[in-house]
């Protein structure tokens, strides 16, 4: 009845059943639906599925007579929703009134709350902006706004976070009066160097002391660190449910449930689209997306069919160009050391012009910028001779990008930590300002980049190749590209600096909240003025769960750096809250040993090998069972699909069976020709056939009226 | 409109359970009545009455429909008023006008738009959704800017994936199960 096809690790049933002639089918779906829709009169309206009766099962599951579901959910006219409301109302009224104030109640709740929902949809930043996005743009780069948008918020409640347990303490208790005056040797060079004016303000480490709030375990350097952390901790549980949520829906999910061509036949339609322009590009962009689908099947199918000797080539190749780019960026992290040695040499010599030592300062950012622009674009050249397929390319590409970002910034902190920790600790008048100051240098070129290459670049050549659309050159360098994944891995960047740096910076997290607000319309503008959406559709990574996750990583090297600095460096001797300190953590040791002994004891025995490699042994526990689970209900699942495709082949079965038996009660003469044709186990079924379904006897003598009603219950080729 | 006569009556008002299409700002259920009962009358002045309160019986025939700035780009715009219309071939009524409207709003829940949604791609209504409805959907889709091979196998592949019980088309729930597991890039 069945056979097996493999599919994936699983073996799939197919019905054989389905495959059966088209007449029978016809013939079937006819009788099916007479069979099915008892009520239901010949030139009934399509449309009005409430023309089925209340027993009986539509081919949708109603729930009409739910009566906790809102009229406006129900599938039906509007005429229909008047009556089902009626009926309801008429319901009402026998019930008693606790029953009915019930359930107003449940209806004003629910009311309430959708109202509620769709104020605080309404309230969200940019909305308006980021619908006309989408509908030029498509939703590809919606993705990279709605990321952005996100981290404004993130930021925002970290600013909160960091202005409640680090700023304010500082300000309500602090000894001496902070005025914010200038004096003589400040200069506007000091926003961008850190220098002067503003390293005496609240930005850098060094102006948080003290104070007079100075209890054992309530003072201000416990809070500084409460904050830190607290800000990390928080960012770390925020992306972690995002990342789980996503890897759920995607991987998962996917897994199983592989729908990506169903998903572009039914879903790639946006309703909402109203010029002809915006539809034609859609159409087209469908189009090419399922041309690019298809075209990777075919390179599958060639792939598969490679000789030893081509494949051997190709391996050779892909060898020789991953030294290529590991070349490339080992000849990267040189060059930012250099840099970095050279600047941090250089630092203290006053007799260069002032452009050259503001140069010399910003070195470091400068080279990590230029090897971030510079660099991924040689890297989608190299990955086109590497014979991959296209989302494989991309993929590829976007691994490679990730990696040197975030190589180039962990080498970065590297040199500056060996730095700090060789020069001699007196010289450092404050080497807490020192990191402070090279992260929101980071921060500032990063902005300063960003819009050089919107106003500077970008514009100039829109402007161009709007003024001479033939121009030879535009035509080499190409159409402008969003190009969503290197904007995503900036603001990843963004993201991971202003972690970092928030221990010895921190009001980051407000400079970093006013650059994202900046970098928005920056970007906006680029899109909306300087690009043209793409013919070709993003692939693969353009998932927010890949950004997520990247964020995760970023965090994580906050956390790494954060760990090693604060246990290797001592606190400097001359500025900070820690003034006086060998470690960060006297504090908290401080105040543990001030707590009563039972607590006292309990937090040293938390913090314990005791206590943690039972907690390790527990995790593992739970991780082994979650893990049987799940296995477990995937032999499950499996079971229930192979049962679904049994069902509806055994429904098509008894439906074939009773189509058969319903012609051979028209044509009686017929059948003793037929009788070998029919099904070979059929003889003992027909008349359970007509026990349990008594009914089509009575809807199919209808159109047999001419004919006469047979007067025998039997199936005719009993007789033979 | 700015016209102050009313055009429903209270209880007509309070039958008519309409969302709120498209806008961002919850507006009050009169006079969204009243802006969709202005676009009803747009579009054939001389038919559509401007007071309803005694229920008129007035059908608007499917090719003034299509024509709305709203649908005038969709592929799908003829089998959308059909399935909204309660004869099945597009005479749209004021109730069907409003509960198209409805239903197609930002608004409505995941479950409804999956109904009407497999109803529009149901090209031969026999609630399933066999290979030729696929082909007819993609042909519309693509304006017809594939190649028939490829047609076939996007649609061979489609069915493959979607098809839970075996029987080579997509029945409601086979597609209530795909369109459920659609990605959210946004969320």
């Amino acid at each position: 009845m069945a056979d097996k096809q493999a599919s994936g690790s699983f073996l799939r049933l197919m019905s054989e059943e389905s495959q059966a002639s088209d007449l029978i089918i016809v013939f079937c779906d006819d009788h099916q639906e007479t069979i099915l829709d008892q009520g239901r009169c010949q030139g009934a309206p399509r449309r009005s599925l409430g023309g089925y009766s209340e027993d009986e099962d539509a081919w949708y599951p109603t729930r009409r007579w739910d009566r906790n579901v809102p009229l406006r959910n129900l599938p039906v006219s509007m005429q229909e929703k008047r009556d089902i409301r009626d009926r309801r109302n008429l319901q009402r009224r026998t019930i008693g009134c606790w029953e009915s104030w019930r359930r107003s109640q449940r209806t004003v709740r629910r009311r309430m709350l959708e109202q509620m929902v769709q104020a605080l949809s309404a309230l969200q930043l940019w909305g308006r902006t980021l619908h006309s996005i989408e509908g030029r743009f498509g939703v590809s780069v919606k993705v990279y706004f709605v990321f952005l948008r996100y981290l404004v918020y993130l930021n925002l409640f970290n600013c909160l976070l960091t202005g409640a347990l680090i700023q304010a303490p500082v300000f309500i208790f602090r000894n001496n009066i902070y005025s914010s005056t200038f004096k003589e040797n400040d200069s506007y060079l000091d926003f961008f160097l850190g220098t002067g004016f503003l390293e005496r303000s609240p930005v850098f480490y060094g102006f948080y002391t003290r104070g007079s709030l100075d209890g054992k375990c309530l003072n201000t350097p416990i809070l500084f660190l409460l904050g830190v952390f607290s800000v990390l901790i928080f960012s770390l549980v925020m992306l972690v449910r995002r990342t789980v949520n996503g890897y759920k829906h995607k991987w998962m999910l996917s897994g199983r449930y592989n729908f990506s061509m169903s998903f572009k036949v039914f879903c790639s339609w946006d309703f909402c689209i109203h010029e002809p322009k915006s539809a034609a590009f859609k159409q087209s962009n469908i189009r090419n997306d399922l041309k690019m689908d298809l075209e990777e099947e075919r390179f599958e199918l060639l792939k598969s069919q490679r000789t030893l000797k081509v494949r051997v080539k190709i391996y050779f190749l892909r060898i020789l160009l991953n030294t290529v780019v590991v070349i490339l960026l080992g000849a990267a992290f040189c060059l930012i050391y250099i840099g970095t040695k050279y600047s941090h040499q250089q630092k203290d010599s006053k007799n260069y012009p002032w452009l050259y030592s503001l140069l010399l300062q910003y070195l470091p950012p400068i080279i990590i910028t230029l090897v971030n622009f510079m660099l991924p674009h040689i890297f989608r050249v190299i990955v086109k001779f590497e014979d991959y397929s296209f989302t494989s390319q991309v993929n590829i590409t976007l691994v490679r990008c990730i990696f040197l970002k975030l190589a180039c910034l962990a080498l970065f902190l590297f040199f500056l930590y060996d730095t700090l920790q060789k020069s001699p600790q007196n010289n450092q008048s404050c080497w807490e300002n020192q990191f402070g100051k090279e992260m929101y240098k980071l921060l500032v070129f990063d902005l300063l980049a960003t819009f050089t290459d919107t106003f500077f670049i970008m514009l100039p050549k829109k402007l161009l190749s709007e003024m001479y659309p033939e121009c030879f050159l535009l035509k080499v360098m190409g159409r402008q590209k969003f190009l969503i994944q290197l904007n995503v891995l900036d603001l990843v960047y963004t993201q991971t600096v202003t972690w970092v740096g928030l221990f010895y910076c921190p009001m980051l997290t407000q400079i970093c909240v006013c650059k994202l607000f900046a970098i928005f319309y920056i970007k906006k503008f680029a899109v909306q003025r300087c690009c043209k959406p793409t013919q070709r559709m993003f692939r693969a990574s353009t998932s927010s769960v890949l950004f997520h996750f990247v964020l995760l990583l970023g965090l994580l090297m906050a956390f790494v750096v954060l760990g090693i600095n604060l246990n290797k460096l001592k606190p400097s001797p001359t500025c900070g809250p820690f003034l006086g300190s060998s470690t960060v953590f006297n504090v908290t040791t401080m105040c543990v040993d001030s707590l009563p002994v039972h607590v006292g004891d309990f937090i040293k025995f938390m913090s314990s090998e005791a206590f943690a490699v039972p907690l390790i042994v527990v995790e593992i526990l739970f991780l082994t069972s979650s893990m049987s689970l799940r296995s477990a209900n995937n032999k499950c699942i499996e079971r229930l699909k192979d049962m679904l495709v049994t069902c509806s082949s055994d429904k098509w079965y008894l439906v074939k069976q009773q189509a058969a038996w319903l012609q051979d009660q028209r044509s009686p003469q017929q059948s003793s020709s037929r009788a070998g044709s029919v099904e070979g186990s059929a003889p003992p079924e027909p008349r359970a056939h007509l026990d349990f379904h008594p009914l089509p006897e009575r809807s199919v003598s209808q159109p047999c009226d001419t004919e006469p009603v047979p007067t025998h219950s039997r199936p005719p080729w009993n007789e033979s | 409109m700015g016209n102050k006569q009313t055009i429903f009556t209270e209880e007509q008002l309070d039958a008519y359970q309409v969302r709120y299409s498209n806008t961002f700002i919850a507006a009050k259920v009169n006079i969204l009545q009243s802006q969709l009962h202005g676009r009803y009358h747009e579009l054939a002045p001389h038919l559509v009455p401007m007071d309803y309160t005694n229920n008129p019986d007035v059908k608007l025939p499917l090719a003034l429909i299509i024509n709305m700035p709203e649908l005038k780009e969709n592929p799908f715009r003829n089998r959308i008023v059909e399935s909204f219309s309660e004869d099945g071939l597009g005479n749209i009524s004021f109730n069907d006008f409003v509960d198209m409207f409805s239903v197609l709003s930002e608004t409505a829940p995941r479950e409804l738009k999956a109904i009407y949604a497999f109803k529009i791609y149901d090209f031969n209504t026999d609630n399933f959704i066999c290979k030729e409805d696929l082909e007819k959907t993609l042909n519309k889709l693509t304006r017809e800017e594939l190649t028939p091979e490829e047609v076939n196998l996007v649609c061979e592949k489609a069915i493959e994936e979607a098809d839970m019980d075996g029987d080579n088309k997509l029945c409601f729930t086979d597609f209530e199960n795909m369109i459920s597991r659609a990605p959210d890039f946004l969320r």
